[in-house]
């Protein structure tokens, strides 16, 4: 039935677009073979990539390298599968680094090691992945075969405005939960006394709970994280969950953690730390451009620091944030090519220092921290290094490379709003995270059920 | 194994279909040449509700009435089941016993009055017509039939956005819904908002409207700004309500906080975050009402009214008396419009003012089914959730038309 609707839309569609010309075969400067390229972002990152698409059409003029934008990474995947499904997929996608193992069972994708396929350089453009940065490739690589081009890298670091910290007497930067209560405390007259909002934020997103249970050194999924065999378990009841929940808990009814009500509120979270409201903000160091931009018109000092930890645990490392750029399988030799060649260009060492400048993101390339550190950024810029040492620093464990499985996406919406009922509704912490872990574990066996094969 | 075997299941339907018929056709009332034809009446009765529960349930190879591993039956799919038997059973049953009484007491079939001879006379008229026709109905059987059909199917599937394969999951999807006291919640907040957003709306739509219709100076002016919040869309009016709202970065509380030493946690608490989405849909929605109001009003003859008054009738009097019911048309016409903007069109104000929040106060049946559905890709629960508010809404709707008849009046 399905086949009959697709058929009969197809025809209609054909009907429409008889009369655009064919598409020759083979690519050249007068016929240039189209890669479309869809990616997550519409401001400034946006600009950024579609000036590196003009600069690579420059130096390929056989292809034009169109950038299309989403609002966010869910819809773009979104759109992505759909037009799988229709049988008119883009060359290259975007995907967040929770959609990887979704990406590998899928079979849309053609593994980058596979395209690259032990060369050192694709149409002149050098390969070179072993000057990715550990942390990023032990991420994304899988037995050891890169199966997409590492590109945004990100990690929450804590931001402070000093110029608050400074009135209320607060020298050190808080490096730990125990260290920002304290501070919070220390800040308490000045909320009271109306001249800010409260004292921390950070949006209320699963990522940020990831992060923690990395510190701690514990996994969010059975079978070594995923990474030792298909996983079939969430486990959000382990002691380091409970905590980290409890944690928010504690920050919100203390009246510390200035939670807007609403769950993965990032705008609203980086709006109020902007406009003044709040002394601390945790979010990713993608914001570290903007917030920076955004302090210096303003006249206001930031200062910035590791992504806080549990003093009592310990920390082992961060995770990684953000997404790698993916081919689809199947494309025509030529134009494979030229898609490989456009992801190591945008990915090389002049392009990842300049992305970083930009934005905040991580540069995935010790070449890039290299140039940067030459060019005497860090020494001028000390916020945008604050997320590169934390990611450099970080123990590679099995907890701290990330979880991988297929339900990651929805299970990160499980366990924020697990989180926002333990804040908001007064619940047992233990209680609410069974639930949550029972909620998860149906989705992943019921995932299992259409992917694995029995 | 089943519970009970499907042909006992469609003996029983046919018994019961059949006797009803039988006893409808013996009852007093009933015409004589209904009453000597009993018989073919009690048959065709039989007949027909054992094929609509069929044609229902073969498709699902009578799932829910099968047993599980251990010979358990599971109590929500046998009511399931029971439920799509009777329903199947009698709507066949209706259609059929309807179109036979009819024949039988000699009256035309529905529709057969209304037939005209005119332009689709002649040879080849049915071709014509269907030819007329083909445009309509092929773009109706693409985007709607057809994505109903599915949906159907859809919903007694395990199925994900992109996964190679689906599963044939019986009753599942509607019974992990019906036994999920969140999804009870759910559905109540759904009605408590669109309860709200539609009283509201209204009362204050025609409020302004009887104040905005009279001929003032800058009338015209005063009436395409009010409309204007309804040329936004609700994604827009989410936006700028956040703005407003917003617990910590908001202008209201910056107000509230500055003036009087207070905020009030608009989005923050789950007992008032609900009424944040009620005024900002009432907001976005008030445009429209207004609209048809004015143009209602302007309809409302002024001879009555002067009559009314020269006959002493206050100005509540008037209104109540005359203007109001005069209106009803507007008033209904509105209320399943704002109805069905309550339940269907609020999403994206909700997903940009609360994401469905804070502890799921303002998550609609609408809200979840784009949240599972799209956001976690899980189709087939979503099916199942949009064919229940469909049903639901289709529900409201019935009942609003048998509330109206008799206090609704179109013209004279």
């Amino acid at each position: 039935m399905r086949k009959t609707f697709l058929v009969l839309t197809l025809l209609l569609l054909a009907g429409l677009t008889l009369l655009t010309p064919v598409q020759a075969q083979g690519c050249s400067a007068d016929a240039p073979c189209e890669i479309d390229a869809l990616i997550g972002f519409t401001d400034h990152r946006l600009d950024w990539a579609v000036e590196r698409a003009v600069e690579f059409g420059e130096m390929f003029p056989q292809y034009v390298v169109n950038i299309e934008s989403f609002s966010d990474y869910e819809p773009l995947l979104d759109s992505y599968i759909l037009s799988q499904e229709q049988g008119n997929p883009p060359e290259i996608m975007q995907l967040f680094e929770v959609g990887t193992q979704f990406a590998i069972d899928s079979g849309y994708f053609k593994p980058a090691s596979d395209i690259i396929a032990g060369r050192d350089e694709v149409l002149g453009q050098p390969v070179d992945f072993d000057d990715i940065i550990p942390v990023v490739s032990s991420y994304y690589t899988i037995g050891g075969d890169w199966s997409s081009v590492a590109w945004n890298t990100s990690t929450p670091i804590l931001y402070a405005n000093l110029n608050i910290l400074g009135e209320a007497g607060i020298m050190d930067l808080p490096m730990t939960w125990q260290a920002v209560e304290a501070a919070c405390e220390q800040l308490q007259p000045m909320v009271d006394a109306g001249s800010i909002a409260g004292c921390i934020v950070w949006p209320n997103h699963g990522w940020f709970y990831e992060q923690w249970l990395a510190q701690q050194n514990t996994e969010l999924v059975n079978n070594g994280n995923g990474r030792e065999g298909r996983p079939t378990q969430v486990l959000l009841s382990s002691e380091a969950s409970l905590n980290i929940v409890q944690w928010h808990k504690d920050m919100y009814e203390k009246g510390y953690y200035a939670y807007s009500g609403k769950q993965r509120d990032w705008s609203g979270a980086v709006q109020a730390f902007n406009s003044q409201q709040l002394p601390f903000i945790m979010t990713s160091s993608a914001s570290a451009g903007g917030i920076m931009r955004n302090a210096a018109e303003n006249g206001v000092e930031v200062g910035t620091s590791n992504m806080v930890y549990d003093e009592e645990v310990g920390w082992t490392g961060n995770i990684l944030g953000g997404a790698t750029m993916w081919i689809t399988d199947g494309l025509e030799p030529e134009i494979e090519e030229g898609a490989m060649a456009f992801l190591l260009f945008f990915s090389n060492t002049e392009n990842s220092a300049s992305w970083h400048q930009t934005s905040g993101y991580v540069p995935v390339r010790n070449s890039s921290v290299a140039l940067l550190e030459e060019q005497g950024w860090y020494e001028e810029n000390p916020n945008f290094l604050t997320a590169s040492i934390q990611l450099g620093e970080s123990q590679v464990t099995i907890a701290t490379q990330g979880a991988i499985f297929g339900t990651f996406v929805e299970t990160r919406n499980i366990i924020t709003q697990a989180i926002e009922d333990a804040m908001l509704t007064g619940g047992d912490v233990a209680e609410i995270m069974a639930a949550a872990e029972e909620e998860a574990n149906v989705l992943l066996e019921e995932y299992n059920l259409l992917y694995v094969d029995e | 194994m089943y519970l009970v075997s499907p042909p006992i299941l469609l003996l029983l339907v046919a018994l019961v279909g059949g006797s009803w018929s039988a006893w409808r056709a013996r009852a007093q009332g009933a015409a004589p040449a209904v009453r000597q034809r009993a018989q073919l009446l009690a048959l065709l009765g039989a007949v027909s509700a054992a094929a609509g529960a069929l044609v229902l349930l073969a498709p699902l190879n009578f799932c829910p009435f099968e047993l599980d591993g251990d010979g358990n039956a599971n109590r929500l799919n046998v009511m399931l089941g029971v439920f799509i038997l009777l329903g199947g059973a009698f709507l066949a049953h209706r259609v059929v016993s309807s179109l036979v009484g009819r024949w039988l007491r000699g009256e035309a079939l529905p529709g057969a009055t209304e037939t005209r001879t005119g332009l689709f006379s002649g040879p080849g008229s049915t071709l014509l017509a269907l030819l007329c026709l083909a445009p309509t109905l092929t773009i109706l059987t693409l985007f709607l039939y057809y994505p109903m059909f599915d949906t159907f199917q859809l919903s007694t599937q395990l199925a994900r956005l992109g996964a190679p394969r689906t599963r044939f999951v019986c009753m599942r999807n509607f019974n992990q819904l019906l036994g999920d006291p969140d999804y009870g919640r759910t559905v109540l907040i759904s009605f408590f908002l669109a309860a709200f957003i539609v009283m509201f709306s209204l009362a204050f739509s025609l409020l302004i409207a009887q104040m905005a219709y009279r001929p003032i100076t800058g009338g015209r002016f005063y009436r395409a700004l009010l409309v204007w919040p309804y040329a936004l869309s609700p994604v827009i009016a989410g936006i700028i309500f956040e703005l407003l709202f917003h617990n910590t970065a908001g202008v209201l509380n910056h107000v509230l906080d500055s003036t009087f030493g207070f905020k009030v946690p608009w989005l923050l608490d789950p007992t008032i975050a609900p009424w944040t989405v009620v005024v900002a849909s009432t907001w976005n929605i008030l445009g429209f009402c207004i609209l048809f109001y004015i143009a209602g009003l302007q309809n409302v003859p002024n001879d009555l009214l002067e009559a009314a008054a020269i006959d002493g009738a206050s100005a509540i009097q008037r209104f109540f008396r005359i203007t109001f019911p005069l209106l009803s048309p507007i008033t209904f016409f509105l209320v399943v419009t704002t109805t069905t903007y309550a339940f269907f069109d609020t999403y994206g104000l909700i997903d940009f003012l609360t994401a469905g929040g804070p502890v799921e106060s303002t998550t609609t049946m609408m809200y979840e089914v784009f949240e599972v559905g799209v956001v976690a890709r899980n189709l087939g629960s979503a099916a199942a959730r949009s064919l229940l508010l469909f049903g639901i809404v289709i529900g409201v709707t019935i009942l609003q038309f048998r509330f109206s008849r008799g206090r609704v009046m179109y013209g004279s």
